[in-house]
């Protein structure tokens, strides 16, 4: 093994220093929230709680989890997360190939009415008025179908399909493969970094979207959760028909968005690990020889 | 001429204005042709009758869902009500988080509900030009406890307020018997009696008072106050309080007009000589260290902490914080006690604002004029929202279940086991969470008996006060064109920018007041007097039109 030069050293020393700076400043109000969702009314309001719960108090978790709409909007968040996630990796996964093909005629067009989206639409009211008249109101399919592209993504994956050496699926062709094949067998095996990366943006992004559930759905049993989230932090904080009297509702208004937020954030966390091992680099390192 | 893109947009959204414009027209038929539009409507229906479809009806309403108590299709509220009317509600839940938006969004779209509440003056007015929604005053003959409310307790000045241009109004809102005044400023009540302090009646008692207070604990600021948020320039309820006091608009009660009485033209508020004279009393507060200078940049937690503390002995309050903020966080100071201060009085004299008789209201969408039940919709919404018996159930429930007596003679009492606002606090139900009355989008407005019904006795004994005290008359209507309103609007900001900060700078001694012509004069380079000019035609217009 070679030894460090000191330079190098110093380098490293320096990255460290300022990547710890950078995980304390993102961790911090993670943290900070989970601290206070298990705090005492108290505390949180003369501003002990910093890192640890002070206090410790369960009253608010009781209350949320207990209450039936929480719950069922939870339940439709995972729905219309794993529905949408889904579709959203099949159609851009197909597009994307599809583009990277430098053969294919007319990709020219097909790239330019992708990415014409990305600095023009109808606005708000125009899509309203389609998701309405396609009778897509108070369906899933109100959240899926408008946000299965994201061209951002889209390019991401192009870009990450042409970097593939061609001869591979030269190779697959000679030993009779076809298109799909090609795509389903050598291609999409090679492209798990890539999947990976796709199905966490993707599955975060439904996960914490509240626009489209809350414009398109007309009815409290159909709301995503982060919805449910909104508006309770907007009743807390507006106050306008705050009635809380008793100890238990002031405890409640207290910390109510912060064991909201912990519970909506827990699962969506907990996916990181399980994908990370898909960030690999160098899979096809010595894939093609000579 | 070269065609940009924002020529295009520009001529694109002028087509979408006229096209929508276009469509307005033909729901301007007026009175006419109702006849055959009176499917389940009630025959010679009048003031003080139930309301009951002559067959099932059912009407579609923007439903706002309030986090404290979420929509519910099923509340005992809808059961009851379809019992007594006939009439169901169909509900499109929406988050009261974002109601506003959502609630532009389907009227723009042409997909609104029949009948769109919670919709405060004047968020109407955007929606007016589109034709979407209904100019309600064309079929407020329709609607005759709604029409006998209004003649009772004369209304009519409030509601000449929200017309528009074309004479008519667009909005029903919930309407009050008398001007209510919730805030005030709240005291320890110990620290007074130990000082041997008699309550103050005017403003200059409340600056006696505060000298006091600062003579026996000369290292604290006695009135450090809340309610800072922009954008107004902070202590915005003790500015609202003295602004109506001193006969301008300040803090929350910020208009940039003020109509003058005796010359007939509305002035510029924050031009005033009132507004100076209110400015200098304050100054004089901050300068003999009796107001905190922080009352106008801190936040609410941290007035509250100061207060708790005993770092403080004044501090804005209304009803509901009184009772569920200040009383708790003292409770760990011993022997302290906070009571609500009959609201000073200043120059103006003992005089409430008028305009707050008027609360947020109903859009009625156009489409529903179609619709052949509409006689039928107007009479059920004048029942439930403007006749006392509908004011009494949404508010309170069902006589015999949920409340007994009556609120007329006092005799008025919730139900023991249901709980709301401070009343029974350990109840098992809840009157707005289990059963849906109470709830915002039904239940506001109504006689003073009826609003009495809900207070404490000490809020009584404040009230009964304020009570006694005048109306002041409310500014003569001077709707602005579309076109007037967007000038306005473009001025209106720099102006209001520039009056605030003045309003801080002046009131803490950043600026001394011998600048105040100046201050004068910087307003008129923002077009202070132009604004007027608009302001005052549209006055003049208005009276020669439908005066």
């Amino acid at each position: 093994m070679v030894t460090a030069t000191r330079g190098y050293r110093a380098f490293q020393a320096a990255n460290a220093a300022v990547l710890t700076g950078v995980v304390l400043v993102t961790l911090f109000p993670f943290v900070n929230i989970v601290a206070r969702s298990f705090s005492g009314e108290q505390e949180i309001r003369s501003g002990q709680v910093v890192l640890w719960p002070k206090g410790f108090n369960l009253t608010t978790y009781q209350k949320v989890m207990s209450d039936p709409v929480f719950w069922a909007n939870y339940r439709n968040t995972v729905v219309y997360t794993v529905v949408a996630t889904v579709i959203a990796l099949v159609l851009t996964t197909c597009y994307a190939y599809v583009l990277s093909k430098r053969e294919l005629r007319g990709r020219t067009v097909l790239v330019g009415i992708a990415v014409f989206t990305m600095f023009f639409n109808g606005g708000l009211i125009p899509n309203y008025v389609l998701v309405s008249s396609l009778g897509l109101r108070n369906t899933l399919w109100a959240i899926v179908l408008p946000n299965a592209i994201s061209v951002f993504n889209l390019l991401v994956m192009k870009a990450f399909f042409e970097s593939l050496p061609p001869e591979l699926e030269e190779a697959a062709a000679v030993d009779g493969s076809g298109t799909y094949g090609t795509l389903l067998r050598i291609v999409l095996p090679l492209s798990k970094a890539v999947l990976a990366t796709m199905l966490l943006f993707y599955a975060v992004s439904f996960w914490n979207s509240w626009f489209a559930g809350f414009l398109y759905m007309d009815r409290q049993g159909l709301f995503p959760v982060t919805v449910y989230l909104r508006n309770l932090i907007a009743g807390a904080t507006g106050g306008t028909d705050n009635t809380a009297t008793s100890e238990a509702a002031l405890q409640i208004a207290a910390n109510i968005q912060a064991v909201t937020i912990v519970l909506i954030m827990l699962p969506i966390m907990l996916v990181y690990p399980f994908i990370q091992r898909f960030f690999v680099s160098g899979v096809m390192l010595g894939a093609v020889k000579g | 001429m070269k065609l940009t893109r924002r020529h295009l947009l520009t001529a694109a959204g002028a087509a979408t204005v006229a096209g929508l414009a276009g469509c307005g027209d033909d729901a301007e038929n007026g009175k006419e042709g109702l006849d055959d539009k009176r499917a389940g409507a009630m025959d010679g229906f009048k003031a003080g009758d139930q309301f009951k479809a002559t067959e099932p009806l059912t009407f579609s309403i923007l439903m706002l869902s309030n986090q404290a108590y979420p929509y519910k299709a099923d509340w005992p509220f809808f059961t009851e009500l379809a019992k007594r009317t006939n009439v169901t509600l169909e509900g499109t839940a929406v988050p009261g988080s974002d109601y506003n938006q959502k609630r532009s969004v389907m009227v723009s779209a042409g997909d609104a509900p029949f009948i769109i509440p919670k919709t405060y003056h004047p968020q109407e007015e955007a929606f007016i030009a589109g034709g979407a929604i209904l100019p309600v005053s064309d079929y407020v003959d329709l609607m005759p406890n709604y029409t006998e409310k209004v003649a009772r307790w004369n209304l009519q000045p409030n509601l000449d307020g929200f017309k528009a241009e074309d004479g008519k109004y667009y909005l029903l809102p919930g309407l009050h018997e008398n001007a209510w005044q919730d805030y005030s400023l709240g005291v320890r009540a110990d620290v007074m009696e130990k000082l041997k302090l008699p309550a103050p009646q005017t403003w200059d008692d409340v600056a006696d008072m505060l000298r006091e207070m600062k003579k026996a604990h000369p290292d604290l600021y006695p009135l450090s106050d809340r309610w800072s948020t922009p954008p107004q320039p902070g202590a915005n309820n003790l500015l609202n309080l003295l602004g109506a006091a001193y006969g301008t608009h300040a803090g929350w009660g910020w208009t940039p007009t003020h109509w003058n009485a005796a010359t007939s033209r509305f002035e510029y508020s924050g031009a005033q000589p009132e507004y100076r004279a209110m400015l200098e009393y304050l100054h004089k507060l901050v300068s003999e260290g009796l107001v905190d200078p922080e009352s106008f940049t801190q936040t609410d937690d941290i007035a509250r902490q100061k207060f708790a503390n005993g770092k403080s002995f004044v501090i804005g309050v209304n009803a509901q914080t009184l009772v569920n903020e200040l009383r708790k966080d003292v409770a760990k100071v011993p022997g302290a006690k906070v009571s609500k201060l009959i609201l000073p009085t200043g120059p103006a004299g003992t005089v409430l604002p008028g305009v707050s008789r008027l609360e947020s209201g109903l859009m009625i969408s156009s489409k529903a004029r179609e619709s052949k039940n509409f006689v039928a919709m107007m009479q059920f919404i004048d029942w439930l929202w403007y006749s006392d018996a509908g004011l009494m159930f949404s508010k309170w429930g069902i006589e015999g279940q949920t409340y007994t007596g009556k609120v007329d003679d006092g005799s008025f009492q919730l139900d023991p086991g249901i709980k709301w606002a401070g009343l029974n606090p350990d109840a098992p139900k809840d009157l707005q969470v289990d059963y849906g009355f109470s709830n915002g989008v039904f239940a506001y407005g109504g006689s003073t008996a009826m609003l009495n019904s809900q207070f404490t006795d000490e809020e009584k004994a404040f009230q009964a006060e304020m009570n006694k005290r005048q109306v002041s008359p409310v500014p003569p209507p001077a709707p602005l064109s579309v076109e007037e309103r967007e000038q306005v609007t473009l001025w209106d900001s720099a102006l209001q920018d520039h009056v605030f900060q003045n309003t801080l700078k002046f009131a803490l001694g950043q600026r001394p007041l011998s600048e105040w012509d100046a201050y004068v004069k910087e307003l008129e380079a923002k077009n202070s007097q132009q604004y007027l000019d608009i302001v005052n035609k549209a006055y003049e217009r208005y009276k020669k039109e439908h005066g």
